[in-house]
């Protein structure tokens, strides 16, 4: 992580509700560039939503969201210029099944960011290289294995050039044996100076990559710290629980 | 009894041929049109305002729970009054209207349907990315929407083969006109089961001509 630190998102007092249910209870927090967050809790607890919110795909109930500066949730935003620059990867990939690999990548920078559709290829074709699916740019997402549709995903994302990844349980869909190949995309990625927001149950992978953990239950940010005071010395009894229950 | 079938049907086939090309015409006319409206009422009924997506819903709701023949008779009898510039127009055009207005709020429903189906996850994944809600419809979900539409578009024209034989009421040329002109030569039975025969023709033809358009998307998969 940098010395200085340059906020990237900020979020204000942030609150979601769904009908009845509050999920969001207020959540403010700052994630600076570079950083590298871990956010993890028990099922239910509104990591996701937390998550979605910082790119509008949940429009917050109340509270703010601040991206480089700029109010998310104001009705003069142009959302979609600021989604340019703010990858998500889903649990469930969403590629898209009816563009070769290829094509999913180049798709949203040729058309958005109106790069040459060469130029586009280019970079798609490096991005493909360093996650090893350099074979498969020509093939349909039907043929690749979850682990490859996962690597593509984040490359889709990464050929956009965004300022912050986000990841929401990005190997909780797969089968056992193809976790650590994509654990090890989001650590390059990570390594790299990419600034990160993981929700995560992988506790060892979180202890390994982040410079903070944040600790999301029923709504409210429970606890944080660096991974080492978060796994060897928690202070919330609702933390203690948890890591009692998944280490 | 009267002569038997067969020799009904090779003395007076020109007039079935006749029958079935309209009956053809007047179903793809609808469908086509039908589809150009239906698309624009799915529209409204997806959109984001409260007026356009209830006023959508208004339109498939009477459309499709009032009759058919209702609808051509409405259409035949009250359109040129409602309407004097239609007063010129030949006949036949009401009656098309009221085939159109009918297809549209099928096909608004099955444009509908093909559209939810595809999975929220990839509106999420498009958005996310930043694509536009406009290329986010025309390059990712249209293109998925499009495998689900297409067959049940073509089960629609099927279904309006048979709709339109309502049309005859209103003496437009089709395969169930041809009832009333050979009924004039004293021939009471005999035309309706060539008629019953070629309207199963058509649809099982266009039925297996479905199955394998289905076929063929399926394999993209
Ligand atoms: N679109 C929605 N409509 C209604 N309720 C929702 C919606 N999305 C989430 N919820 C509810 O909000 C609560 C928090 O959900 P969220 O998905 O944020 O939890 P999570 O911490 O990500 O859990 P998990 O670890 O299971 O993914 C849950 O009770 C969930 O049922
Ligand atoms: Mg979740």
């Amino acid at each position: 992580m940098t010395d200085k630190k340059i906020p990237l998102i900020e979020t204000k007092n942030l609150k979601k509700n769904f009908g009845d249910l509050e999920v969001l209870k207020g959540i403010s927090e700052t994630i600076y560039k570079g950083e590298v967050i871990c956010i993890i809790g028990p099922s239910g607890g509104g990591k996701s939503t937390f998550l979605r919110c910082l790119n509008m795909l949940e429009e917050p109930t109340e509270g703010e969201v601040y991206f480089e500066g700029e109010k998310l949730d104001a009705k003069s935003t142009d959302i979609d210029r600021h989604r340019q620059k703010i990858g998500m990867v889903f649990q469930q990939f969403n590629v898209f099944p009816h563009l070769k690999v290829i094509d999913n990548i180049t798709l949203a920078p040729t058309l958005e960011k109106k790069i040459p559709e060469k130029e586009a290829k280019e970079t798609a074709y490096k991005l493909l290289e360093q996650v090893g699916l350099s074979d498969k740019a020509e093939e349909y997402p039907r043929k690749l294995s979850g682990g490859q549709k996962q690597r593509l995903a984040i490359v889709r994302a990464m050929a956009m050039e965004p300022d912050v990844m986000l990841f929401d349980e990005p190997t909780s869909a797969l089968d056992p044996e193809m976790v650590k190949g994509v654990l090890e995309v989001i650590k390059k990625l990570a390594d790299s100076g990419m600034t990160c927001v993981i929700v995560t149950h992988e506790m060892g992978f979180a202890r390994e990559v982040s410079d903070r953990i944040l600790f999301i239950d029923e709504g409210v940010i429970a606890e944080e710290g660096t991974p080492e005071e978060f796994f060897t010395n928690p202070k919330n009894p609702r933390t203690k629980e948890f890591l009692s229950q998944v280490l | 009894m009267g002569p038997g079938i067969l020799d009904v049907l090779f003395e007076y086939w020109p007039i079935f041929l006749k029958g079935a090309i309209g009956t053809l015409r007047y179903a793809f006319i609808a469908v086509s049109l039908g589809s150009l409206l239906g698309a624009l009422i799915a529209l409204m009924h997806l959109s984001k305002s409260k007026i356009l997506s209830s006023i959508a819903s208004l339109y498939v709701n009477v459309l499709r729970g009032t009759p058919l023949l209702v609808q051509m008779y409405i259409a035949y009898f009250f359109l040129p009054i409602a309407v004097p510039v239609l007063n010129n127009v030949d006949k036949e055009v009401y009656v098309l209207i009221a085939l159109t207005m009918n297809s549209s709020a099928y096909v608004s429903e099955i444009i509908r349907g093909g559209i939810n189906s595809v999975d929220p996850g990839q509106n999420e994944a498009a958005r996310s990315l930043g694509l536009s809600a406009s290329h986010t419809m025309t390059k990712i979900i249209l293109p998925q929407a499009i495998k689900n539409i297409l067959p049940s578009l073509a089960n629609e024209y099927i279904a309006m083969i048979k709709e339109t034989s309502m049309a005859g009421t209103f003496m437009l040329y089709e395969l169930m006109y041809t009832r009333t002109l050979l009924a004039n030569k004293y021939l009471s039975w005999q035309p309706l089961f060539i008629i019953a025969g070629i309207y199963l023709i058509m649809t099982l033809v266009l039925t297996s001509l479905v199955k394998l358009l289905e076929k063929r998307f399926s394999v993209s998969d």
